[in-house]
């Protein structure tokens, strides 16, 4: 770390030898982390070029196959992967955006309103984060099923909108927010709900962007209950497709690494498009909370 | 104002139960409406309509291939295969049949989950009790007995079975002096074992210390499942006994290889760790498919037997297929599964295409069975497995055998891998199963 | 915003206030239109799941039927030696991994947060993949490295003369590989949320630290962690939920095994009700594990929440 003091003291020709190794240690430390985070997606890269067969070696190989684009072309046959993927950006596209309204707008809600129920409703929000989903799945089950959603997207995307992690997310970013900003801006004349939209939401885009790669993350993994909804295979999501290539006596492990890899990169674009908003969103609503 | 805000509260909360107890009662009260409705013999006339199976990996594609040949038979009829994966198949069927809706017309399940949506769901699979009669003797005694509930009635028509027999290395064995043949008793084979692992470090056998087959498939060799006479947990039985015993030998003579998983089995084949598989005959569709290159070097025999002119088989594996009682067109269901599964055809079609080893005895008469099979020399392996496939001992299965297998499966590795008395083990996991099911323990 | 006469907005703004607002000058049902949909929602799709489950806690299911039993799956649960393993298991991950993980994210954050580092948004990313893995690639991936014959990690620990460790199939291993996997999975993800929180605190409080004559160390432990203390409490109560609602990880890696070395109570509670199919002992279960991460969350609060105050 430089401050002004330790700079002057040591010169304007640079760092010193010791600090300068320093430095290479922790970016040696660094690497050395980056590679153990790293070392799985190797591994996909390498089973998603090789053939099932080959990888079943110790050592299983280290080097990239030349496999890809037959493997490309089995997992299409197989699972019709562009559809699938298609349908997973779909369904975690919509639900990322009205999840995230959602939250933003029961956060807001809770932040800077008091009401009669508040307690209730906060008090429901945290609780419904303490429940295992697994214990929920048979009822809401046959509530999907008397509504005749079996095998919609609504029975995916809507039961799981209201989401108590991004309320309470959202709650902290809007109790920063000053009310004098409120205060002018409805005696101005401005309805509640266009100064939410003009004046408070600009403000909290960093808590937005953090919001919005945690629910597209979450909803784009989804497994159990897109596979207890979704009964034809050409309504599949990726991670139910993927899931069908382990079979009984038989698992295709260079498709599944194939997929699974394919799988992460919309997660890595949305981190890397929201990334700036996600670091200074997460330090506004984290640290004030 | 608080005041009003907890008496709220708790009318919501009241309202909320009762809501939820009246609707839950009313689930109830759909199913046992069910109980009318079943399928007479002989429904005849034309066969329309349109139901949905559900399936997986290469069963599915079995049923894929079968159903367009079904609907150029039978046009009007339109059959949806639907590929659900194995893992959480039965994830799905169990919610479908708490939930008593949404499933499938048609569903493939393993013939050992099978007893357990029986027992706990009576009224969710379709009675085929009379529809089936007329078949009963040309199918494997065991698979039936699993389709079977305990008063008796048929749920389910067998589709596939697993007859074990031992795959071996043949250049494995030659290098040691073992003759396969030389294999009757399980004695014979701890013996050969030794051998081979002094001549070429090959040990005898694989085993998954977090999901094993093994010990269930000798009990089954012997008679018995996890339970027997009439549902008394048998998991202290000499029969019992006698299987650990074997396998702890085994251990103890530094011949297993605990692999965990589908991969690690076939990675310890692959690279020549274990010179024995005593598995199912499906086995062989991942010899030929993973392993092309290992061609030529693998023979089959039947199981060593625990006493000389025993039995020398057992079952692992093997799935059915059932109507749910949801079915909108039990009809067109039963014609379908009818058609896939007592045609000798179909039958040896999806032996030959896909693997699966008919339980439907018939199709084994097929000379398809009495090929020799050039992946293994040339050997009539189909034909160990046909000799074998009767003689499998049918067993009890009950409703508590997913807790079953869980204390079971602690009581090997207790036993192989951290050394303890088998007979002591097994007692204590007799008490701990017959303390968690309200059961018996079988006396003596 | 729109101008209008002074006049004209107080004529206005008086209606608003006499008619429909309340004394803050705000309508007074405009909290429901925010609050409204977020209700409705946890309402409709949660009151009944909840309610049933709730139910079905006092119930058991034999051959079909449904009957009253009271506390009974309530009191089976504390004679359950597979439950009572869970819960040891997940006070043994509780006390290891998660401090464990945290402090690793504490020192990945104040590395990356070195101010001659570059590239900072690539190790970011790097560092935040494997918590975008999927769960199937996560699994296969560690059981191709711990695999105890021609793992990765044996092989490695072969070259360098160390004997190889059964790291699946050994219940204390086996905790120590869902340990280890975890951490890797969710260190890189706390250490980005951490580096946020470092970023926020700025070098002024450094350099500050630097002038009064105090050395790394101490300007970390003094000055700038307790600055830090409402992000980490957020990544520890955040981790410690994950932790006692653990499934995904130790379901895909071991199951729960070997001899539920590995098993957690909703990983349980998951066997119990799909497998096993008693869905009553799993909805007691359930409960159970809310009134756990309940108390324990609240305590949480209590103990580092209350210093923020200060």
């Amino acid at each position: 770390m430089s401050t002004p003091t330790e700079t002057t003291r040591r010169g304007h020709r640079g760092r010193i030898a010791p600090v300068r190794l320093g430095r290479w240690l922790i970016r040696l430390g660094l690497l050395l982390g980056g590679v153990l985070s790293l070392i799985p997606f190797l591994w996909m890269a390498i089973a998603a070029t090789h053939r099932t067969g080959d990888l079943f070696h110790s050592p299983p190989p280290l080097l990239p196959g030349g496999e890809l684009l037959h493997n490309l072309e089995r997992l299409q046959d197989s699972v019709g992967f562009g559809r699938v993927m298609l349908n997973s950006l779909g369904v975690a596209v919509v639900h990322t955006f009205l999840s995230s309204l959602l939250s933003a707008m029961c956060g807001y809600g809770l932040a800077k309103f008091r009401f009669r129920g508040r307690g209730v409703l906060l008090g429901v929000v945290l609780g419904t984060m303490m429940i295992p989903l697994q214990v929920l799945l048979v009822p809401l089950f046959q509530m999907m099923a008397s509504l005749g959603w079996v095998n919609t997207y609504q029975a995916v995307i809507i039961p799981f909108l209201a989401n108590s992690f991004g309320i309470l997310l959202m709650r902290q970013g809007f109790l920063d927010f000053p009310d004098e900003l409120l205060e002018s801006a409805r005696i101005d004349g401005s309805g509640e709900l266009r100064t939410f939209y003009r004046v408070v939401l600009p403000c909290v885009r960093p808590q937005l962007g953090a919001l919005v790669i945690f629910t597209f993350m979450t909803q784009w993994n989804s497994f159990i209950w897109p596979l207890l909804m979704l009964n034809t295979e050409d309504k599949y999501t990726v991670p139910i497709a993927l899931n069908t290539l382990t079979g009984l006596s038989h698992v295709d492990y260079s498709g599944l690494m194939l997929g699974s890899l394919l799988a992460t990169l919309p997660l890595l674009l949305v981190f890397l498009l929201f990334q700036r908003q996600f670091v200074a969103g997460l330090l506004g609503g984290a640290l004030k909370g | 104002m608080t005041g009003e805000l907890s008496r709220r509260t708790l009318l919501a909360g009241v309202g909320a139960a009762t809501l939820s107890t009246a609707v839950t009662g009313c689930a109830t009260g759909g199913v046992t409406n069910r109980e009318a409705v079943h399928l007479g013999p002989g429904a005849t006339g034309p066969v329309t309509g349109s139901i949905t199976v559900w399936s997986w990996d290469s069963a599915a594609t079995a049923l894929t291939r079968l159903a367009r040949k079904f609907q150029a038979r039978h046009p009007g009829a339109r059959i949806h295969v639907v590929d659900i994966g194995y893992d959480n198949a039965d994830d799905k069927i169990t919610v479908g049949l708490r939930a008593d809706t949404g499933l499938a017309d048609v569903v493939t399940v393993d013939g050992a989950r099978l007893p357990a949506f029986i027992g706990n769901f009576p009224h969710g699979l379709h009675d085929l009790t009379p529809l089936v009669r007329p078949y009963a003797r040309d199918f494997d005694r065991a698979a039936l007995r699993t389709a079977t509930s305990e008063q008796g009635r048929i749920h389910a028509l067998p589709w596939d079975i697993g007859p074990l027999a031992v795959f071996y290395r043949t250049d494995l064995f030659r290098r040691s002096g073992v003759d396969p043949a030389s294999l009757r008793t399980w004695d014979d084979y701890v013996r050969a074992g030794i051998a081979v692992k002094a001549k070429t470090g090959a040990k005898l056998l694989v085993l998954d210390p977090s999901e094993d087959s093994f010990f269930p498939c000798l009990m089954q060799q012997q008679g018995q499942r996890h339970f027997k006479d009439g549902g008394k947990v048998a998991l202290a039985t000499p029969e019992a006994v006698r299987a650990l015993e074997l396998i702890k030998a085994i251990g103890d003579h530094g011949l297993i290889h605990w692999e965990r998983g589908w991969d690690g089995l076939v990675t310890a084949n692959k690279e020549g760790k274990v010179a024995t598989m005593p598995t199912a005959a499906w086995w062989s569709g991942t010899l030929t498919t993973e392993m092309p290159e290992l061609k030529g070097k693998f023979g089959v025999v039947p199981l060593p037997a625990f006493r000389p002119g025993g039995v020398r088989t057992s079952n692992q594996g093997g799935s059915t297929l059932c109507i749910t009682g949801q079915s909108k067109n039990p009809r067109l269901a039963w014609a379908f599964i009818r058609f896939l599964l007592t045609d000798k055809d179909n039958q040896v079609s999806m032996l030959q295409r896909e693997g699966l080893f008919p339980a439907y005895l018939p199709a084994l008469q097929d000379p398809y069975l009495d090929k020799p099979q050039p992946y293994y020399g040339g050997q009539r392996v189909w034909k160990v497995f046909t000799d074998l496939a009767p003689h499998i001992p049918p067993v009890e299965y009950t409703d508590d055998d997913a807790k079953a297998a869980d204390i079971t499966q602690q009581a090997l590795t207790g036993t192989v891998l951290r050394g303890h008395d088998p007979r002591r083990q097994l007692r204590a996991a007799a008490r701990q199963l017959a303390g968690a099911t309200g059961r018996e323990i079988v006396a003596g | 915003m729109a101008v209008q006469s002074p006049t004209a907005s107080a004529v206005r703004g008086t209606g608003r206030t006499r008619e429909r607002a309340d004394r803050r000058g705000r309508p007074r049902f405009a909290h429901w239109i925010f609050a409204g949909p977020a209700a409705v929602l946890f309402v409709v799709f949660f009151a009944y799941p909840l309610g049933a489950s709730f139910y079905q806690s006092f119930t058991s299911t034999e051959n079909g039927r449904t009957a009253w039993v009271g506390l009974d799956q309530y009191a089976r649960m504390f004679q359950d030696p597979s439950f009572l393993d869970s819960m040891v298991n997940t006070g043994i991950i509780l006390i290891v991994q998660v401090p464990l993980m945290i402090a690793l994210a504490l020192i990945l954050a104040v590395l990356l947060n070195q101010s001659w580092l570059r590239f900072r948004g690539t190790w970011r990313t790097v560092y935040f993949l494997p918590a975008v893995t999927t769960l199937v690639a996560y699994a296969v991936v560690f059981q191709v490295l711990l695999k105890t014959d021609g793992g990765l990690v044996n092989q490695i620990a072969g070259a360098l003369g160390l004997s190889p460790v059964d790291w699946l199939n050994d219940p204390t291993w086996a905790r120590t590989s869902l340990i280890g996997s975890m951490t890797w999975r969710w260190a890189g993800y706390n250490a980005v949320i951490l580096l946020a929180g470092l970023q926020s605190i700025g070098r002024e409080q450094h350099e500050a630290a630097a002038l009064d004559g105090a050395g790394t160390v101490t300007t970390y432990t003094k000055v700038i962690f307790p600055q830090l203390r409402p992000v980490l409490l957020f990544c520890v109560i955040t981790s410690t939920i994950g932790t006692l609602q653990l499934f995904d990880e130790n379901y895909t890696l071991t199951r729960g095994g070997p001899d539920d070395a590995t098993l957690t109570p909703v990983l349980y509670l998951y066997k119990v009700g799909f497998q096993q199919m008693d869905f009553g002992y799993a909805a007691a279960i359930a409960w159970v594990v809310v009134a756990v991460i309940a108390v324990i969350s609240f305590l949480q609060f209590r103990f580092f929440g209350r210093e923020r105050e200060r």
